[in-house]
């Protein structure tokens, strides 16, 4: 689904900030193509943070649809502050958090085991990973990645949140205070400890390498 | 750089966010601290080893299909969100009420006195009813070879999707899974429940 305004999309325009802003220009006045283009650029990265956060696919997929409505919706108020993606970010922390927030609710009074738990993850639950590794390589980061997300799920949301931004997604600790609606300083604790943890938890894993 | 620095500071370094003068000097005074070069290794490495394992992107399960939902779900809001300059109130717009009273005022007055001429004909023109533009959703068939044609009925109130070309479906399968209606309600799931389309096999 290529508009006019996004006919070829590569890794190098898929970072360019100033494509994205070109793309949103032209989404507020109403152009469906430019906006069509910017979920093709930024579904990936969405879909996998709320993925990592929640892990359960299907629902990941609805509240990723979720977070770029939201975002056509209130995307007259963006004003190119901050970088789209991080902006999405932002949309995407609210969506799983009223997300969450609901699912405690709706199951308030009985034991629920499925929100943020980690224990029942699919060891085939992901796709191939991206990079080019040998077979070797990928069962081994299969592997890891299993005891990763296992490990991720002890943490609190917010932990959580914090690592996947900062050690996954690869945002600063300023895009990240923008993105949970908090402080540099917060975000920076939140960190420390968080990794703290993350590595206490892998101990053996991240040591043998 | 003769001081340490402060918290802050130290983490943005070790997270390789510092740049130009304020990296050269934390640089300067990391020259003399093994245990904060080390620390920084570390962190890079930890950084690595998580990017490694953790993909940063992951295309969602049938992204066409994706788009065309979200897509659909926008187009069902239009009139699409548009950024609307205000407009500044002037003497001018306050004088507009007043205007438009007046003009009212006088064509009442006008009617009232002027007797209707039967040489003219009068003719009534009904307004045309508004058609209920039916919105025509999207579909998607990730199979090759299949065809999807949709068909709706407002008087028989019935909406149907003929796929051409599809294998038989087995008993259990739960159309309303795959299926989307646009509604005015929050996407919550897309495991919804009972919808209105009947579908017919060729």
């Amino acid at each position: 689904m290529q508009g006019p305004a996004g006919p070829d999309i590569t890794d190098a325009t898929l970072s360019d900030p100033d494509e994205d802003f070109r793309l949103v220009a032209l989404a507020q006045t109403g152009d469906t193509s430019a906006y069509d283009a910017l979920v093709t650029r930024h579904r990936g990265r969405i879909f996998a943070m709320i993925r990592n956060m929640i892990h359960q696919e299907a629902d990941a997929w609805d509240l990723s649809q979720e977070v770029f409505i939201k975002a056509w919706r209130a995307l007259p108020k963006f004003e190119a502050k901050a970088r789209f993606s991080t902006w999405l970010y932002r949309i995407a922390h609210n969506v799983v958090y009223d997300w969450t927030r609901k699912r405690k609710i709706e199951s308030a009074g009985e034991f629920n085991d499925e929100i943020f738990e980690r224990e029942r993850i699919d060891s085939a639950s992901f796709t191939t990973p991206s990079g080019g590794d040998s077979p070797d390589m990928t069962m081994a980061h299969g592997e890891l990645r299993v005891k990763i997300q296992t490990a991720l799920g002890k943490l609190s949301a917010e932990h959580r949140e914090v690592v996947l931004l900062k050690d996954v997604q690869g945002l600063t600790y300023k895009e990240i205070a923008e993105a949970m609606s908090s402080t540099l300083g917060t975000v920076m604790s939140r960190l420390y400890y968080a990794r703290q943890k993350l590595q206490a938890l892998l101990k053996d894993e991240y040591e043998s390498r | 750089m003769n001081t340490n620095p402060d918290e802050a500071t130290l983490a943005l370094w070790l997270d390789d966010e510092l740049a130009g003068d304020a990296l050269a000097a934390m640089e300067a005074w990391a020259a003399s601290q093994p245990a904060q070069l080390a620390a920084r290794e570390e962190t890079r490495r930890w950084r690595a080893t998580l990017a490694a394992a953790l993909p940063a992107a992951q295309e969602p399960p049938f992204p066409d299909f994706f788009n065309s939902r979200v897509l659909q779900a926008i187009r069902d809001e239009m009139p699409h969100p548009v950024a609307v300059p205000r407009r500044r109130l002037s003497w001018s717009s306050w004088l507009l009420p007043a205007a438009a009273c007046a003009g009212m005022a006088f064509a009442f007055m006008a009617g009232k006195n002027t007797r209707p001429d039967p040489a003219v004909a009068t003719i009534f023109v009904e307004a045309p009813q508004a058609l209920a533009a039916t919105p025509k959703p999207a579909i998607y068939t990730p199979e090759q070879g299949v065809k999807a044609e949709w068909f709706s009925s407002a008087d028989a109130s019935a909406t149907f999707i003929v796929l051409e070309g599809v294998s038989a479906f087995p008993d259990s399968m739960d159309f309303s899974e795959t299926a989307y209606l646009p509604t005015k309600h929050p996407l919550n799931s897309t495991a919804g429940g009972p919808t209105e389309i009947a579908f017919s096999l060729r």
